[in-house]
């Protein structure tokens, strides 16, 4: 393994480890999430073949907003001292990124496998066209904890916790198309490549434009 | 007549011109008076677009040079653009309420501008939150070059998404799609409306670099703070 991989996944098995320990995403953002579905029938009423038809659409917006959440918990993670602390290290900023980036995408795949039952069980849709948005699953994951990354270091010293769901939603959204369009596409046998694609183009611009920015962003913070 | 005045006066005769040529051309066949709307709209949301651009433009540049002149541009063109986005909606929402008979709707174009709207608040919201300079204009430069990837999306959205919003009459395969005197009053209209940008757009630069240096004067003045009037103690002195 290079240096720069070693890093990352020392980074990225730190942040799993203290996720570990504090479990705030599996034990709190989970039931969050999980209650953010059951809220939704009761608010736009318990129409059953409603239900199934809006299911997988409800099922990605919960991971968007409240995967915003996993990946803000990561990037606030780390304190100022903190930080100076792995510079001094000699800490590679871009190794950094990716260990960050990687550590919330599996959290966040962690989240979506936990929600993807409790909404299959709660809109009741079918659950054979599901097998294929487990393709997706990842990919969303991965361009989310991204994107989520970034922003928290775009947004880094920045006093406002609001500013990094703020910058972060509306990007995400041709993630959320892409996700729900795969959805709905299997389920009427619509084509599914093009939107694919699209969450593999989103995470390699995203996954370049975070190794690019890393260490300027990293020095604008002093 | 100040010298740097002319680009006001400029914008200002433009605007009229605009407001006659838009209120002389005959009504649509079809919408109407509505369809005047269209002079103010859609200078509205090409103006947006080139606002963003400008931001990119001026994000690229400060994080090759690293001057604050490009940030100044970056941010001003996105305080301006934040203005004709928001505008190109209110304006938009009036006119479905009038055609369509409803204030919003699913279309994917309406909701990209809308989108757009709100990565470009976050950018401001993002320079607000930072005080260091260096820092802000860094940070936030970041931002104006991730931003800038929706504006053709936001364009091309009524070609690739089949919505209610009407495809594009001017940048189109084919050529423009409109009888001449709307194309000449619209002309107009978009040329005033760039005036006022650049107008708008010089203000606030104007405005940052003034800031600045009041800032960099407050941090050079020496100025009394709290607690200066109480001394060290000094032992073994009998006054």
């Amino acid at each position: 393994m290079t240096g720069l991989w070693r890093q990352a996944w020392e980074i990225a098995r730190k942040d799993l480890r203290t996720e570990l320990r504090s479990g705030e995403v599996l034990m709190i953002t989970v039931p969050f999430g999980a209650a953010a579905l059951m809220l939704i029938p009761l608010a736009i009423g318990v129409d059953a073949p409603l239900l199934e038809r809006v299911g997988p659409g409800m099922y990605w917006s919960v991971v968007l907003l409240f995967g915003v959440l996993v990946t803000v918990r990561q990037s606030a993670a780390d304190g100022p001292a903190q930080m100076d602390l792995l510079s001094l290290l000699g800490l590679d900023p871009a190794a950094r990124f990716a260990g960050k980036a990687g550590a919330s995408a599996l959290l966040l795949m962690a989240f979506e496998a936990m929600l993807a039952p409790i909404a299959l069980a709660l809109y009741g849709s079918d659950p054979r066209g599901w097998w294929w948005v487990l393709a997706v699953l990842p990919l969303v994951a991965l361009g989310l904890g991204l994107l989520g990354t970034l922003a928290g270091a775009i947004a880094a010293s920045v006093a406002s916790t609001t500013l990094v769901p703020l910058i972060v939603v509306p990007l995400s959204v041709p993630m959320l198309l892409a996700a729900a369009q795969v959805t709905e596409g299997i389920r009427v046998g619509a084509t599914i490549f093009g939107w694919l694609l699209l969450l593999v183009v989103m995470d390699l611009l995203l996954a370049v434009a975070g190794v690019l920015s890393a260490r300027p962003l990293q020095e604008a913070t002093r | 007549m100040r010298r740097k005045a002319w680009l006001d006066f400029a914008a200002g005769a433009l605007l009229a011109g605009a407001l006659v040529a838009g209120l002389a051309v005959p009504p649509e066949r079809n919408m109407g008076d509505l369809a005047r709307i269209m002079f103010v709209h859609v200078p509205a949301a090409w103006l947006a677009y080139l606002a963003f651009g400008v931001t990119l433009v001026g994000s690229v540049g400060y994080l090759a040079t690293g001057r604050m002149k490009w940030d100044r541009l970056a941010a001003g063109s996105a305080e301006v653009g934040v203005y004709f986005n928001g505008l190109t909606i209110a304006l938009g929402m009036i006119w479905g309420k009038s055609t369509w008979g409803v204030w919003w709707t699913w279309d994917a174009r309406l909701v990209l501008t809308a989108i757009m709207f709100f990565v470009y608040l976050g950018y401001l919201g993002l320079r607000r939150g930072i005080a260091d300079p260096v820092a802000r204009a860094r940070r936030s430069a970041w931002l104006g070059v991730l931003g800038a990837v929706q504006i053709p999306i936001v364009h091309f959205s009524v070609v690739w998404w089949r919505g209610l919003h009407q495809p594009p009459s001017v940048i189109r395969p084919g050529g423009v799609q409109m009888d001449n005197e709307f194309r000449i009053a619209l002309a107009i209209a978009v040329l005033a409306f760039t005036f006022v940008y650049a107008a708008l757009l010089r203000r606030h630069m104007e405005n940052a670099l003034a800031e600045e240096a009041l800032a960099a004067r407050l941090a050079s003045e020496e100025v009394e703070v709290a607690g200066a009037a109480i001394t060290a103690p000094r032992y073994g002195e009998v006054d």
